[in-house]
Parts: structure tokens; C-alpha cells; sequence
């Protein structure tokens, strides 16, 4: 069937912000989808919240609205749009969450608006517990042994029939937020209680245990006709009881007889026909007991998911595009196999390779919360890997995940293990954990046999065989030298995943070296193609991966100059979805302009890694080694390094020093930026101001420099990302402890101390600069007073408080300091302005975080224009609009916390980076824009009830004027008796309530019973433990919105009263000024 | 892949076993340097691949793989070893194997040897390191050919000229070495099946299947449909069948050229009318070429188990598993009749026009009256079922069994029982209904696995 005649508008809802659980694979998925509906004349309506995805520009949909993913909101934009229809299974859990509300609020039946792809009886079947379980009963599909409680006491019961250790799912949750295993009553009461919170509908799944058995994962595409097929089966490596967010996961499944695969692809099959989802692409998980095959089914989900994305580049095959078209009619066999061109998309991949992705912690971001992995997802990122072996694949992911590893064992990092005993050792292998493979390397290492460590992680001996192998040949390589491996010798090393720093490292030489010496002895990589078919068919799309002991290469070249842009590898906090977008608007901007455009990446969440994106794309890891390779192989014109955040940025000199062109700004100026003492000197030389600053490798040194310039002081390592390590010490005792932990960060880098400007309005600039001339993109004003860092840190543009002067001030700056630096692209600074005087913080001559924002804001695509610069072309023959032109709309970008996962942690925000994501809020004016933000992020703003407040006495003056507003707008205020004081004095009414140490009933038992809805609290320094810390954790623990600063706590006063006021009227991009 | 001795001592401690040196040759004079994994020796045969990823030791004992050297696209094979129970037929049918990396360590809780042991202990020769990729992609563009796998002889030379002296696939009779000499009852679903698929009820049909090399789960999914099955061998007379006064006959799959079988073609065509016969693959060429049809040899054989097939009267796609160099044209059986054809009288070539048509012709054919197209590859628009409708017989090209591979078109063996019970709309049938039938998911679903 074609597509039907009646959709010809619909509206997709998108996921909104970045979270743990829920991040760019959505991006990936919904431009996918966007694209091939605008290709199929569907006009595409669509909302998402998030700036910094490509789903979201302007070009992508007729209408795109760029407002919070709030029934309320999609409700408003649905009156003003009137589309036929509404796909709700590309959003993830918050789309379809949104979905099912418009659904049930009757509103789509109102307006005639179909939901297709998946209706509210299946998705409801699919997601609620019961219901799912009575459908696989009927399927005679095994499920756990489980009941539902809705209270402490209805768990405890349930548990006593099924024993400890017991699963706890909270319903409807994002990525199993709120759930977690029990081993005791202690757990259960503490995860059950947390889950019902956390679940819209107040309820958890208390089931037995099936920790330990062997996972699985199956992709599934169906259309209307009720063809069905398998896309992809996924088998992680680690056992059940790991989210399989957060597991090394491996495609195909590996372990699986004919029998028992066949038997789980029937079963999924099934699934999709009972739950009733019409079309488009779900994910089914199973577990498998390893000891008699017994399978389980563990759950559905009916839409796109972070699996079906990593399914689609594991295999060629587009679930998401695919999806969107079987939802407007056309059925899999009349649809295309995409990547081979020749066959149709009715059909299972087939891989002569396997995947291996493994994912992306930041623990070290969250102190105090522990890192042992559970079914709570809480990896920020994750790496994929190809390789014509399991072995090879996960050497390549490992090395991919930039955590200072190089490979599999034999590497520096490992060597830290080494000094484990070998009961600590052997626990930590029974302990999921970030680094528990690299545990199992080091077991592995001394000795422990394959049958021990199964029994102690759960992971299947397959697995444990493979690694057991490559351990083999690091401890054989150990006692060997460089000079004694032949061709044959560095052949085996490779084919087990070896890097050349591995071997550099296991035979005491060097990498260059390794490289130098496999290149003379013609151990040189072959690349293969992802094609869906197992070569059984010629191919069409250049999408490559690297392997050794093959006899041929693939590829071809179009005869076009060539640009290789080198992606942003995992995302992790500080480096996320932005800086793939900028690749992949460059990549967009250079193959209009005639190039040949290569992306490398190892990203399967991106859409840089969309093999669409690009004319050829090759996914490996962005290690020297590896970029080296492809660069041999292609023979680019240029390699672009400064849009890819920090991963290709630290390659760039060595590259250059290969004799690899980069394009744009070259290593040397993005060094004059970097090196703090050059940069100062350029600063001192244009007459620009800067904090007073110094540098430090020891304590002694450090105390000297704060003599010198004096506290609070901003400490920071060298070269560093999103603020890794950064601190704000008030005196020297901080200072001592700060000493004591950064050098562990980066044993290899000084200290920087600047002078810290203690409530200076901070400002981002964007501006993009081809040597001639410097257009600046925007300023962005901070709405928290500097200290806290920029990507953390909510920002306006166009400036709502900077006088025109100073922000001439800004962009004179900017210009003179682009020029001398010599930046050919883009680039970023940051200001701070503090009584009139602006001062430079610092520049960094590449893509920053917001672009994206600042592109959508103003209508100019920054990375775009960027990476024309790059390639030769002038901004002046762009005809660019004036960039100090006025803009009549504000758009604010507010950043995204994800505390939540991270019990314990400390929730107050400094200069070290936290947020995941960022949300944008447009509007007319200033508190509007900044009340969409909130909206945004947490669906709904605080209308009444109690405030707690508790600022710090350096605070308390200034919050007085933003308690009366609250006053004013019908809140009763709740505060510390210090706080209380304070308020009385002025005259407002408040009720007064213990800390927590001071009595029974205090402040956080009143939070925990509900009783408050905000709460505004601003630390002093840096406090780890006390009462802010009990008080901001357990307002995390609740979701009840929450303030840690004076700047924050205005937006917020300001945005609830508009809130309560005229409403907030939704702006779609294509009715604002947009250059193109 | 070569091995100095550098190499050699990188790997003393891993589970490879590289002693034993390999050479691949096709009769093209391409050839690939590698080690064995198996028997030392060397065989000669035709150089074919898969693409399933599970089930490589039900691909070696299917016997239609008889004469054949099997490459496997994917790369890392012996991941869950073997057993038994997954045998198709007595022992190792193929030739040799040729894979990227052969596991020496398996892992399965099904596991009782792993793949070297069990290639040695048969006599196997197979060869690991090699780049099987672009050995996939050699076939693939030159078409299958003659190859030899040799531990003895690793002289690229030497070998390929005792390749091109070997004996080809073409017009030669491997039926006759995998058919059982005498009559017998079929074997039953191995017990260590009976958690995936249940045990099987009584039976309600006799059935006579000519045993060209027939495998095991064929004859175990008839079994689960209520047939019992007598085996005769591939040249049993049709009068000696039809005295047994069966329910139905089946015919089975088997390897080689169809054209090499001509006596039992001969016999078929005297069952046709007479009684309801089911063909699957080799079967499903004899009941083509015994009504007339003309089998050709295609340019790349459908081997994998991903192959999408249409079935014309439900508008549904199966995905199946397919093992086949020859297929029958479905313009030779006859000319269209235009007006149970959507009124064209024209045959297509590639048979997917009909599908875009959404028609299932039917031809007249010369012996046996109308036949209709039911199933056509999406792949490459060959025939992959026909139906004829004046006498009670179908047939498909791939295999319904499946094993390895999915098992999306286990109904055609209950349209088999439908025909027997005299059904003329036997093939019409919802996958999706029949999709969990004769599956055991666990627990609940023991009792009620019949």
C-alpha cells in the first residue's frame, strides 16, 4: 500500500532535553523520521524542547516549535496547526508519555487528530505491567514472578512469596528511573518508597530476581500488513540486573542455538501482534538462564528506543526512517533496502562483523553516590565498535571510550589494577561497576580461570574465553620487544584488537614506532562495508569500518575533493549532542559546496553517524591511530578538528605533526588560546582585562599564588572538558583539600588559580571569524552570577540587563581577540562583567556548546557558516545579516540536572559541569522564555503552596525584594530560623522550622511529606555534607523544583508570575527571522 | 593469515591451535592462505556461502549440501559448539568449510563438543583466517565455483589444476549417496528439543516421503502436524507408494542438479493426480520439471536465512530460509490463462511485477491442468511456490523448516494437513495465527504445546 491519501500533516514529539536514559539517539531517530516524511510531501509539524538537536532545525519541518513537550503546550499546537495525525513513538518515554496524555484528555479526537504508528491501547498495553502480563499469559510467554505495589507494605507482602533478592520497576518511568534490585527489607523500603514517587501512575512491579541470566535484546520492525521482521538481536554482555543502558552490550547474539534464537524471534514477532502495535520498530528484551535455556520475556517497548538506534547502525538498517513511513501507509515490502539499493527493506540483516557497544560513565562528575551498576540506567554516553571479530570489536570500543584506556588491558591504565589484592580484585569482578571489564582484564592477567570469574560476574564464558585469548597474547607480548614481531606476529596482534599503544606499551617501545615499524612491514588495516546483506548483494552506501588480516578493501571515491570531519566521540557531560550537531551541519555545509564529506565517529547515538549524513562514513574510535589509518586510506584535502569538542581538538597537533592539512584554525592558534600564560600576553597586549591568575604544581606554589591575588579563587586543571575538576576554594584549607584531589586528575598538568569574581554577570560569545572579519553569532547572558559553570548555567540572548555600551565593549573584544589569535571558524568566549569592567575568562577557538542555541536564537547557522569559512569562502560574500542588528523575541536556554540518578551526590552547581542537556524557551519577552524553560524540564512551574527558603547570610539582603514577589503571588514562605530573622525584619510573614539536625521535625521531613513546592536555598562555598546538602537531596529524591542561587530564584519569580498570568503563547522558527 | 614463529609464540597461551597450515583454491586461481580447523586432507567441491549466523552445524549435516565446500559470512563460527540433537541427517553432509575464526571454546548449556573436535572426529576438512568477505564477495560476482581445501597440498598451483580437474555440480546424481537404501520410519523430535518445541501428538496422517537426503526437522515439523512419515528411497517406484495408500507424499529436499534425478522425476509424475504431494525444495524442482517445467542454474544461489518470500494470496512476507542453486521457471510450466490472471497474457520475467500487481497467476499446464504462482522471492523475482489447482499438490523452493534459520512459513506443513484434508485453499493462512504454534516459550505453555 502507498501512502495514504488522508495524512498529509503530522505532528511529531520529539524527547525533549538530554537526560540519563534518554539522550541524542532520539535526535537520530527523529531527524530520520522528519526527513523522510518531508521527502514523502508530508508537512511536519514538529515540537521538541531541545535546541541543540538537528530534528529541530528550521529546514527540517514545515513547522518547528521549539517548546516544552507538555500536553498543555502540544495541545495549544495542535489547535493552531490541525494536523491529521500524531506519531508518538519517536519522542522516547517522554513523547509517548506526552502522547498518551493528549490521548486521554480527548483532545485528538476532538480535533480529528489520528495517532498513528502505535495507538493508546497498545502503547498502554506495552507500558502498564498488567496489562503486559495478561497479554504474554495468553501468548504462553514466560514473565518473572511479580506483583504490583502501590505502597511499602503491599511490596513487603509480595516478597513474601517470592523471597530476596527482589526487582523493583516503578511504572511508566524514563529508563527504569526510580527502580533497583533489594537484597534486604533495609533496600526494599528505600527503592519501593522512591518508585512509587517516582511513577505517574504510583506504582511499582515488585518481581523475582533473574540476576545473572543472560540478556537479550530484539529490534522488530512491523507494518500494517502484519509483516514482521527481526532487525537485530542484541545480547549483552553482562548478566541481567544491569540496565542494559548501562551493560557492554554485543550484536549479533552470540550464544544463541538455531533453536533457542528462532524461538526468541517467534516470540517477539508474537509480542508485536498481541500488544498491537501497527507499525513501526519495538524493542523486546528477554532473559535466558544459562543453565537450562529457560527464557523469560522482561518487557516491551512499542517505539523507537536507544536500542533500535544502535540496532540501526549495528546494521545499515534505518528502524526510525523506516518506521515513519510504515506509519503513513507504505508496508516493508514496497519500501527499499536503503543502503543496498538493489533488494527490499522486507528482509533481516544479515552482519558478517559484530558490534560491541559499551557505555560512558561519569561517577568521578558525582561524588558520594555509588557506582555500582544497577537496573537503573545512569551511563551518559556510549561507544560502538565494528570488528570482523568479538575480539577486535572490543578492543576498538574500549580504546573509543577516551577514560584513558587504550584498548583491553595491556595499556598504562591497567597497570593501575595491578596493585589490587586479590580478594579486592576478585570483588570487584563480582561488582558492576564503570570499570569492571578492566577488572576482569587484571583477573584475568594473574591467572584466574574463565570457570571462577563466570561465577563470579555472570558474564558467559564465551566472552571470558575471547578475553581470556587476548589477555594471552598481551602477556606473550609482554616479554617480547618491538624488534622480535615479524609481519606475522603484529597480524595476531591485531586480529585480537591490539592498538599501537597497547603494543607500544607491552614491548616498552613507542607509538610511533609501532606505527612506523607495521607500516614497513605492510600490516596495514583493510576497511570493510556495513551492508545489511553480508556482501551477498553489491552495496551503494559507504559506510566503513577497519580490519586487519584482510586480503581486499572496499570503497570508492567520487572524484570530489575530499574533507574528513572528525566527530565528538561518547557523550559525556561536557561534551554531548552540540558538538555532533556542529559536525553535522559542517558536513551538510561542505557537501553543498562540492566536497566529498568523510565523517569518523563512534557515536551510535548521533546523527553524525547516520551513514545519510555524510558521503561516506567510517565508524571507528577517534584515536590517533585510528584517524591515521582512514586518513591513509582517503587522502583528504582537510581534516576538520574544532567542531568535535575536546576528542579531536587533543588530536589536532599530532595530526598536523603527521602532516595531516587541518582546516580552519590551525593547532598552533588553538595553542595560543589554550597556553595561559600566551594567551595572557595577547590579553595584556590588545589592553583586554583578565582575573588576576596563576599557576601551580604544588601546594606550597599554590598557597604562594593565593597570597598573591588573594580568595575566593577558581582552581582548575589544564586542559580540561565541561570543567572536569574545577573548584571554587574560599580559603586555604579548601585550597589544601582541592590540591590534594586535582592532582589526581591530571598528573601531568599545573594548577591554574584565577582570582574568582564573586557575583560578576558572566556572558558567552559565539562568533565565527574567517581572518578578515569576525561576525558575532550572540551574546549570551548568564543568568546565575559567574562561579557556576557555563554549561550548567541558564543564559538569555539577546542580553536582558547588558547596556549597549558594555556589549559593544564584548564584540570589540571578541574581534580583536579572533583576529590575533588567528581563528579560521568558530569561536568562543567567555566574559565576565563585575562593577562595569568586562573581563576576558577564557577563549577557546572551536565549536562551543552553544551553538546550536545560539544558531536557533538568531536565525544564523553558526556551524554552518563555520565550516564554509573553513573551506575558503569570505564572510563577506555571504551576505550575512548585521550582527549587531536587534532581535524582538528572547530566547532562553536553561540546563538539565541529572541529580536524580545520582543519589548521594551534591546537587549544588559550580564550575564544574554537570547538567546532560539543555532546554530553549522563546518568547517575547525575558520571564516568559525563561518559564518555557522550566516548563520544559519539569512539566510543570509551582503555582502555590510553601517555599522554603534558606540563603546564605552573604545572600540574605538581596533575596528580600524576590520573597515579597512570592509573598505577593500567593506562596507562604517556610524558613531556617536565620532566614526567618530576616524575614520578619522586612515584614513578611513566615513559618519558622528546624534544621535538620535541630529536631525531629525539620525541614526535610517536611519535604518528604509533600508539603512544599519549591524550595530556594544558596550554599556558601563548598559545602559536601550538612544541612543543605541533606535538604537539596532530599528535594531531588522528591522532584520538587528547586533553586541554589539569588539570579535563579528572580527568573523563577518572574516566570511563575507570568505563568499564573496571560499564559504562554507557542512560537514556531519558521516565524522568526531565519538566514539561509 | 600465515603464522611465523614470532606469531606462533604470541598465541601459545590462547585457545588457537595454528599447527596446521591450509590453502583454499577456486577453480579461478584465486586463492587464500589459512589453517585448519578440522581434518587434515583435501577435498574438492562447489564453493558456496551462507549468511545465517546461528545453526552451522545443522547447514553441514543438511544433505542437500552434499558436494559442497560452505563458507560461512559470518565470521566467528562454534560459538555455542554443537549437539547432537541438531544434527539434520546422520553426519556431516558438506565437503569442507571455510571460515574467518573458528571458536575452540565454546560456551551453551546445550554444548557437547565444539566444532574442531567434532570436524576431526568426522573428517571434515575446514580452514579458519581466511577473508571470507571478499571470498563472499569473489562468489558473488563470478557466480559459485569449483574449489579445494587442501592441508596436504599447499602449493596454489598443484592444487588449482586437481581443482579443474574435478567433477562439477552439473548433472551429477548426489541424491543417490544421501538416500536411504530401504524403507523407514521417520526419526522423532529429539527429547533435548522438547523445551523450545514441545512434544508432538499422535499422528492422523500417513505420509510417504521420498527420501532425496531429506532433513531431520522436516520430517519433525511434519511430525508435529500429526503425520507419521515412511521413508522410501529417492528411486522408489510410484506404484510401490501408492500401494502403501498413504495420506499424502512428500518430496524432499536434496542436493545437486534437479535435471540428475530423472527417474524420480519419472515416478512423480505418475503420483501427481493420484494422491496429495508436498514438495520442498529438491521436491519442489521435481514436481516443476515433472510437469514440464525447466530448471536453471541461477548466477548466485539463494543461501541464507534471510530471504524474503511473498506469498501472492495473503499479500504476507515470510522471511525464510533458502538453500538453492537451481530454480524452476514459472513461465515454463505453461501460458497464462488471462482471465485467472488479472486478465494479462504476457508473462513477466521477474516474477515481482506480480506482486506490485497484487495477482496470482495461474498457467495451464500441458499434463496437469492450472497452476498457480503462490510465492515469489523478493529478492530476485525467481519462483519460490506454485500451486496447482486441478490436482492437490504445492510446492515451495526454500525451506519451510527452516533450521537453521526463521521459521516464519511452518505453516505450509499445516496447509499440507489442509490439502490432505482436502482443502482447496490450503496455502491461504495467517502467519500470525500460526506464528506461536508448535513453540514452547516456557512455563504455562508446556501443557498445551501440541
Amino acid at each position: 500500500m502507498p501512502k495514504r491519501p488522508d495524512i498529509n500533516k503530522v505532528l511529531v514529539i520529539g524527547s525533549g532535553p538530554i537526560v540519563i536514559g534518554q539522550a541524542c539517539e532520539f535526535d537520530y531517530s527523529g531527524a530520520q523520521a522528519c526527513k523522510v516524511l518531508k521527502e514523502q510531501g508530508v508537512d511536519v509539524v514538529l515540537v521538541n524542547s531541545n535546541p541543540a538537536t538537528i530534528m529541530t532545525d528550521p529546514g527540517l519541518a514545515q513547522r518547528t516549535y521549539v517548546e516544552p513537550v507538555t500536553a498543555d503546550a502540544v495541545k495549544e499546537i495542535i489547535q493552531k496547526e490541525r494536523p491529521d495525525a500524531l506519531l508518538p513513538t519517536l519522542g522516547g518515554q517522554t513523547g509517548l508519555n506526552c502522547a498518551v496524555e493528549l490521548a486521554k484528555s480527548g483532545i485528538l479526537d476532538e480535533l480529528g487528530v489520528e495517532m498513528i504508528g502505535c495507538s493508546l491501547d497498545a502503547i498502554e498495553r506495552g507500558e502498564d505491567r498488567k496489562l503486559f502480563n495478561e497479554c504474554m499469559e495468553e501468548l504462553g510467554i514466560e514473565t518473572s514472578r511479580a506483583g504490583y505495589a502501590y505502597s511499602v507494605e503491599d511490596a513487603l507482602g509480595i516478597v513474601e512469596d517470592i523471597g530476596y533478592p527482589i526487582v523493583i520497576r516503578p511504572s511508566f518511568t524514563l529508563g527504569g528511573a526510580g527502580g533497583g534490585i533489594a537484597h534486604s527489607e533495609d533496600e526494599l523500603i528505600r527503592i519501593v518508597s522512591q518508585g512509587i514517587s517516582l511513577s505517574p501512575a504510583g506504582e511499582v512491579l515488585v518481581e523475582e530476581s533473574i540476576e545473572g541470566w543472560k540478556e537479550f535484546e530484539m529490534e522488530v520492525v512491523r507494518d500494517a500488513q502484519g509483516n514482521g521482521i527481526v532487525v537485530c538481536s542484541i545480547e549483552n554482555l553482562d548478566p541481567m540486573g544491569i540496565h542494559t543502558g548501562d551493560s557492554i552490550t554485543v550484536a549479533p547474539a552470540q550464544t544463541l542455538t538455531d533453536i533457542e534464537y528462532q524461538r526468541m524471534r517467534t516470540a517477539s514477532l508474537a509480542v508485536l501482534e498481541k500488544i498491537g502495535v501497527q507499525t513501526g520498530g519495538s524493542n523486546v528484551q528477554f532473559a535466558v538462564n544459562p543453565k537450562d535455556g529457560r527464557m523469560v520475556i522482561i518487557e516491551m517497548n512499542p517505539r523507537v528506543s536507544r536500542s533500535s538506534a544502535l540496532a540501526s547502525k549495528a546494521t545499515g538498517f534505518p528502524i526510525a526512517k523506516i518506521a515513519a513511513l510504515l506509519a503513513i501507509g507504505f508496508t516493508l515490502p514496497e519500501l527499499e533496502n536503503d543502503i543496498t539499493k538493489a533488494s527490499t527493506a522486507c528482509f533481516e540483516p544479515a552482519l558478517d562483523y559484530c558490534v560491541v557497544k559499551v557505555p560512558r560513565f561519569t561517577f568521578e562528575k558525582f561524588k558520594g553516590t555509588d557506582d555500582t551498576l544497577t537496573t537503573r540506567m545512569k551511563a551518559v554516553g556510549e561507544v560502538m565498535a565494528i570488528g570482523r571479530t568479538f575480539e577486535e570489536a572490543l578492543g576498538k570500543a574500549l580504546r573509543s571510550l577516551e577514560d584513558g584506556h587504550d584498548g583491553f588491558g595491556g595499556d598504562a591504565a591497567s597497570d593501575a589494577e595491578a596493585s589490587m589484592s586479590d580478594e579486592d580484585l576478585m570483588s570487584a569482578v563480582g561488582r558492576p561497576t564503570a570499570d569492571r571489564i578492566h577488572h576482569v582484564a587484571e583477573a584475568l592477567r594473574r591467572g584466574v580461570s574463565v570457570e571462577d570469574i563466570h561465577e563470579a560476574s555472570g558474564i558467559d564464558e564465551f566472552f571470558l574465553y575471547r578475553m581470556a585469548d587476548i589477555i594471552a597474547v598481551e602477556r606473550a607480548l609482554a616479554g617480547m620487544e618491538l624488534e622480535d614481531l615479524d609481519a606475522d606476529a603484529l597480524r595476531v596482534c591485531k586480529s585480537f584488537g591490539l592498538s599501537d599503544a597497547q603494543i607500544a606499551h607491552l614491548t616498552g617501545s613507542d607509538e610511533s614506532t609501532v606505527r612506523t615499524c607495521r607500516k614497513v612491514l605492510r600490516v596495514l588495516p583493510a576497511m570493510k562495508t556495513v551492508d545489511t546483506c553480508a556482501a551477498e548483494f553489491e552495496s551503494q552506501t559507504e559506510y566503513h569500518y577497519k580490519t586487519y588480516d584482510a586480503k581486499e578493501s572496499e570503497g570508492s571515491s567520487s572524484g570530489k575533493p575530499k574533507v574528513m570531519i572528525l566527530g565528538a566521540g561518547p557523550n559525556r557531560i561536557g561534551q554531548g549532542i552540540e558538538f555532533d550537531y556542529c559536525c553535522v551541519h559542517a558536513s551538510y555545509a561542505l557537501s553543498d559546496a562540492g566536497y566529498e564529506t568523510i565523517m569518523v565517529n563512534c557515536n551510535p547515538e548521533t546523527v553524525s553517524t547516520d551513514y545519510d549524513t555524510s558521503d561516506k562514513l567510517y565508524f571507528e574510535p577517534l584515536t590517533f591511530e585510528d584517524v591515521m589509518d582512514i586518513v591513509e586510506a582517503e587522502d583528504p584535502e582537510g581534516v576538520i578538528v574544532t567542531l568535535g569538542g575536546q576528542t579531536p581538538l587533543k588530536l589536532a597537533s599530532r595530526l598536523a605533526d603527521a602532516g595531516v592539512p587541518i582546516m580552519g584554525t590551525q593547532p598552533e592558534a588553538i595553542d595560543l588560546a589554550e597556553d595561559r600564560d600566551r594567551f595572557s600576553a595577547i590579553l595584556d597586549d590588545l589592553g583586554i582585562a583578565y582575573p588576576a591568575s596563576g599557576m601551580a604544581s604544588s601546594l606550597s606554589e599554590a598557597r604562594c599564588v593565593a597570597d598573591r591575588i588573594g580568595f575566593p579563587l577558581l582552581v582548575r586543571p589544564s586542559y580540561v572538558l565541561g570543567g572536569r575538576g574545577m573548584g571554587i576554594v574560599y580559603d586555604g584549607a579548601q585550597l589544601e583539600r582541592y590540591m590534594e584531589e586535582a592532582t589526581k586528575v591530571s598528573p601531568d598538568h599545573p594548577v591554574y588559580l584565577d582570582r574568582f569574581l564573586e557575583g560578576a554577570i558572566e556572558v558567552d560569545l559565539d562568533a565565527v571569524s574567517d581572518g578578515d572579519d569576525v561576525y558575532i553569532g550572540a551574546i549570551l547572558e548568564h543568568i546565575e552570577m559567574a562561579g557556576i559553570h557555563s554549561g550548567d548555567s541558564a543564559c538569555c540572548t539577546p542580553p536582558f540587563s547588558l547596556s549597549e555600551s558594555v556589549q559593544q565593549t564584548l564584540m570589540q573584544a571578541a574581534r580583536r581577540i579572533a583576529k590575533r589569535i588567528g581563528v579560521k571558524g568558530l569561536i568562543n568566549i567567555q566574559f565576565a562583567i563585575k562593577d562595569g569592567l568586562v573581563y576576558v575568562i577564557e577563549a577557546n577557538p572551536r565549536a562551543s556548546r552553544t551553538v546550536p542555541f545560539a544558531s536557533k536564537a538568531t536565525g544564523v547557522p553558526l556551524a554552518k557558516i563555520a565550516a564554509r569559512v573553513m573551506a575558503g569562502e569570505k564572510l563577506a560574500d555571504m551576505g550575512l545579516p548585521p550582527d549587531d542588528r536587534r532581535l524582538d523575541h528572547f530566547s532562553v536556554k536553561e540546563a538539565v540536572m541529572p541529580f536524580g540518578r545520582f543519589p548521594g551526590a551534591d546537587t549544588v552547581l559550580g564550575p564544574e559541569m554537570k547538567s546532560t542537556g539543555e532546554v530553549m524557551g522563546i518568547a517575547r519577552n525575558f520571564p516568559v522564555a525563561f518559564a518555557k524553560t522550566q516548563l520544559a524540564i519539569d512539566y510543570e512551574l509551582p503555582s502555590s503552596g510553601k517555599v522554603f527558603v534558606s540563603v546564605c547570610d552573604h545572600d540574605k539582603r538581596a533575596f528580600m525584594p524576590i520573597a515579597r514577589d512570592f509573598s505577593r503571588m500567593g506562596f507562604s514562605l517556610v524558613a531556617t530560623k536565620g532566614t526567618a530573622n530576616a524575614l520578619r525584619a522586612v515584614g513578611l510573614e513566615c513559618e519558622v522550622v528546624d534544621k535538620i539536625h535541630e529536631g525531629s521535625s525539620n525541614v526535610r521531613d517536611m519535604i518528604a511529606n509533600g508539603e512544599i513546592t519549591l524550595v530556594i536555598n544558596t550554599p556558601y562555598g563548598h559545602a559536601t555534607r550538612g544541612d543543605g546538602y541533606e535538604i537539596r537531596t532530599e528535594a531531588v529524591r522528591r522532584g520538587i523544583t528547586q533553586v541554589t542561587n539569588l539570579a535563579g530564584a528572580q527568573a523563577m519569580a518572574a516566570a511563575i508570575e507570568v505563568a499564573q498570568g496571560s499564559g504562554l503563547d507557542t512560537v514556531a522558527l519558521q516565524d522568526l527571522p531565519q538566514w539561509a | 593469515m600465515s603464522v611465523s614463529q614470532a606469531s606462533e609464540a604470541l598465541l601459545a597461551g590462547t585457545s588457537k591451535d595454528v599447527s596446521t597450515p591450509a590453502l583454499l583454491v577456486l577453480e579461478d586461481g584465486t586463492s587464500f592462505v589459512g589453517i585448519s580447523c578440522g581434518a587434515q586432507g583435501e577435498v574438492f567441491g562447489e564453493v558456496c556461502f551462507n549468511t545465517s549466523v546461528e545453526g552451522y552445524l545443522e547447514i553441514l549435516t543438511d544433505p542437500s549440501y552434499s558436494g559442497q565446500i560452505v563458507c560461512m559470512t559470518y565470521p566467528q563460527i562454534g560459538n555455542y559448539g554443537v549437539s547432537e540433537d541438531d544434527v539434520q541427517r546422520g553426519s556431516i553432509a558438506a565437503r569442507g568449510m571455510i571460515v574467518r575464526d573458528m571458536c575452540r571454546t565454546p560456551s551453551s548449556w546445550r554444548c557437547q563438543e565444539s566444532m574442531p573436535d567434532l570436524m576431526k572426529r568426522s573428517g571434515v576438512v575446514c580452514i579458519e583466517g581466511v577473508d571470507t568477505r571478499s571470498l563472499v564477495r569473489h562468489l558473488r560476482d563470478a557466480g559459485s565455483m569449483r574449489g579445494a581445501i587442501s592441508t596436504v597440498d599447499l602449493d596454489p598451483s598443484s592444487l588449482l589444476e586437481k581443482v579443474r580437474a574435478s567433477a562439477g555440480l552439473v548433472g551429477e546424481n548426489l541424491v543417490k549417496d544421501v538416500s536411504r537404501p530401504g524403507q523407514d520410519d521417520m526419526p522423532n523430535t529429539p527429547d533435548a528439543h522438547i523445551f523450545a518445541v514441545g512434544k508432538a501428538p499422535s499422528s492422523r496422517y500417513e505420509v510417504v516421503a521420498y527420501d532425496c537426503g531429506a532433513k531431520n526437522s522436516i520430517l519433525q515439523c511434519m511430525e508435529r502436524e500429526g503425520m507419521h512419515i515412511t521413508r522410501v528411497p529417492w528411486d522408489a517406484p510410484a506404484e510401490k507408494v501408492l500401494a502403501m495408500a498413504p495420506d499424502g507424499v512428500f518430496l524432499s529436499n536434496g542436493p545437486g542438479d534437479p535435471e540428475a534425478v530423472g527417474a524420480t522425476i519419472e515416478e512423480v509424475g505418475k503420483l501427481i493426480g493420484k494422491v496429495p504431494i508436498f514438495g520442498i525444495c529438491l521436491g519442489h524442482q521435481m514436481l516443476g520439471l515433472a510437469a514440464g517445467g525447466e530448471a536453471t542454474k541461477l548466477k548466485f544461489g539463494h543461501r541464507g536465512g534471510n530471504h524474503p518470500v511473498l506469498n501472492l494470496l495473503t499479500g504476507r512476507v515470510e522471511v525464510t530460509s533458502q538453500n538453492h542453486g537451481f530454480a524452476i521457471g514459472f513461465n515454463t510450466l505453461g501460458s497464462l490463462i488471462p482471465e485467472e490472471s488479472g486478465g494479462i497474457s504476457e508473462n513477466f520475467d521477474d516474477l515481482r511485477e506480480w506482486i506490485d500487481l497484487g495477482i496470482a497467476p495461474v498457467v495451464m499446464n500441458d499434463r496437469f491442468g492450472r497452476v498457480r504462482l503462490t510465492h515469489v522471492s523478493l529478492n530476485d523475482g525467481t519462483l519460490e511456490g506454485a500451486q496447482f489447482l486441478d490436482v492437490p499438490a504445492f510446492s515451495v523452493q526454500y525451506h519451510p523448516e527452516a533450521s537453521p534459520g526463521p521459521v516464519d512459513s511452518r505453516y505450509l506443513f499445516s496447509a499440507f494437513a489442509r490439502l490432505m484434508d482436502g482443502e482447496s485453499d490450503a496455502l491461504d493462512m495467517d502467519i500470525a495465527k500460526m506464528r506461536t504454534a508448535s513453540w514452547v516459550f516456557g512455563g504455562e505453555g508446556d501443557a498445551e504445546a501440541a
